[in-house]
């Protein structure tokens, strides 16, 4: 069968895995990336900017990385000048909006790298969306 | 009828000049500061008027030393409470007092008379040498400090900071809660102002700049 080819599959991958799988969530993602962490820190913080290009919302329910022993989706809140972190079990993108992933506010935690991040390091994150699309984001390590 | 409004709009006029004048000389103090900060009412920095003078307190630093209240006399400190396995609060606060510092230290005064230090309310987890591999990833200079929580707490109160640490059995990454400004003692060890987020580093070195020289001309 044509698809055990393997050149066209890879030719199929290459021009259509990570834009279709965008696509499908009708989800683009800007600037993402991971602060570099003093070393032998096992906790690092994920930022992005999501951008829900179609008229409905779309709905992140869930993050998750090989390169990580898990994801989670945080927020920063603070109440009284006292600053905590507040799990989300989901984060809707209102249609056609951006919604930002930045320092002090909503941000993926990131928890026990399997290997050292350092600056200039990419990796990649893949962002679930309600309905089972998935968008493989790459995030690059800066300070 | 005639005199009384002849006597109104010379109060009118007078007042507007006063106003003026006022104007003016904000304007010019502004300018020769560099910042706004000490006239207007700021949303970086509360500089309190009768600064308070703290009491003793006994901690620890990252070289597992004595950290107490002599460690803030003769120098200006920026105290910032948190703790290490925090991913966003900490390291982003962290990250613009290093750059507050890098601006602090390239004008003429410099940042010789000037400590930073965090004080982990996480004492459970931030070990000493964890505390110094932290710290110094920001900046050499940066001092890690820590103890056990009566002590932490003795000081986090005098200077108004709150936290909570929530240890959980079976968590290991248990939540803890802390006070997001930057407190800044002054040389006497007196409670000197407090820098509210978010945080910028530009800002943090200006308002800082007014404070040092307020602080000399008040000294001579």
């Amino acid at each position: 069968m044509r698809w055990r080819d393997p050149v066209f599959v890879c030719l199929i991958s290459a021009l259509s895995v990570v834009p279709a799988a965008s696509e499908e969530a009708g989800v683009s993602v800007r600037d993402a990336w991971i602060r570099e962490t003093p070393p032998g820190m096992t906790m690092m913080a994920g930022y992005m900017e999501l951008r829900n290009n179609t008229s409905r919302p779309q709905v992140l329910v869930a993050a998750s990385s090989s390169g990580f022993e898990s994801v989670m989706m945080h927020r920063t809140v603070v109440r009284n000048g006292l600053a905590g972190m507040e799990h989300l079990s989901q984060i809707e993108l209102a249609p056609n909006a951006s919604l930002i992933f930045a320092p002090g506010g909503n941000h993926l935690m990131l928890m026990n790298p399997k290997l050292a991040l350092r600056a200039g390091d990419a990796v990649v994150v893949k962002l679930e969306f309600r309905g089972g699309p998935v968008l493989p984001v790459t995030f690059a390590v800066r300070k | 009828m005639n005199k009384i409004s002849l006597k109104f709009s010379i109060m009118i006029t007078t007042v507007a000049l006063a106003a003026m004048l006022a104007g003016v000389w904000l304007a010019e103090i502004y300018r020769q500061h560099d910042s706004g900060a000490m006239l207007l009412p700021d949303r970086v920095m509360t500089l309190f008027p009768d600064p308070k003078p703290l009491t003793a307190f006994a901690l620890t630093d990252d070289k597992n030393r004595v950290f107490d209240l002599a460690s803030l006399k003769g120098k200006w400190s920026f105290l910032f409470f948190g703790f290490t396995h925090c991913p966003d609060v900490c390291p982003t606060t962290l990250a613009v007092l290093a750059r507050a510092r890098d601006n602090i230290a390239r004008n003429k005064v410099g940042a010789e008379n000037i400590q930073f230090v965090f004080i982990s309310v996480d004492p459970n987890r931030d070990t000493a040498s964890k505390l110094r591999q932290y710290v110094e990833y920001f900046d050499e200079s940066f001092v890690g400090v820590t103890g056990d929580d009566a002590q932490i707490g003795n000081l986090a109160g005098q200077l108004g900071a709150t936290y909570q640490v929530a240890i959980t059995p079976g968590l290991e990454n248990y939540p803890v809660y802390h006070t997001t400004a930057v407190f800044l003692v002054d040389p006497r060890a007196r409670s000197h102002a407090v820098f509210t987020p978010p945080h910028d580093a530009e800002a943090i070195s200006k308002r800082f700049k007014v404070v040092r020289e307020l602080e000399a001309g008040n000294a001579t």
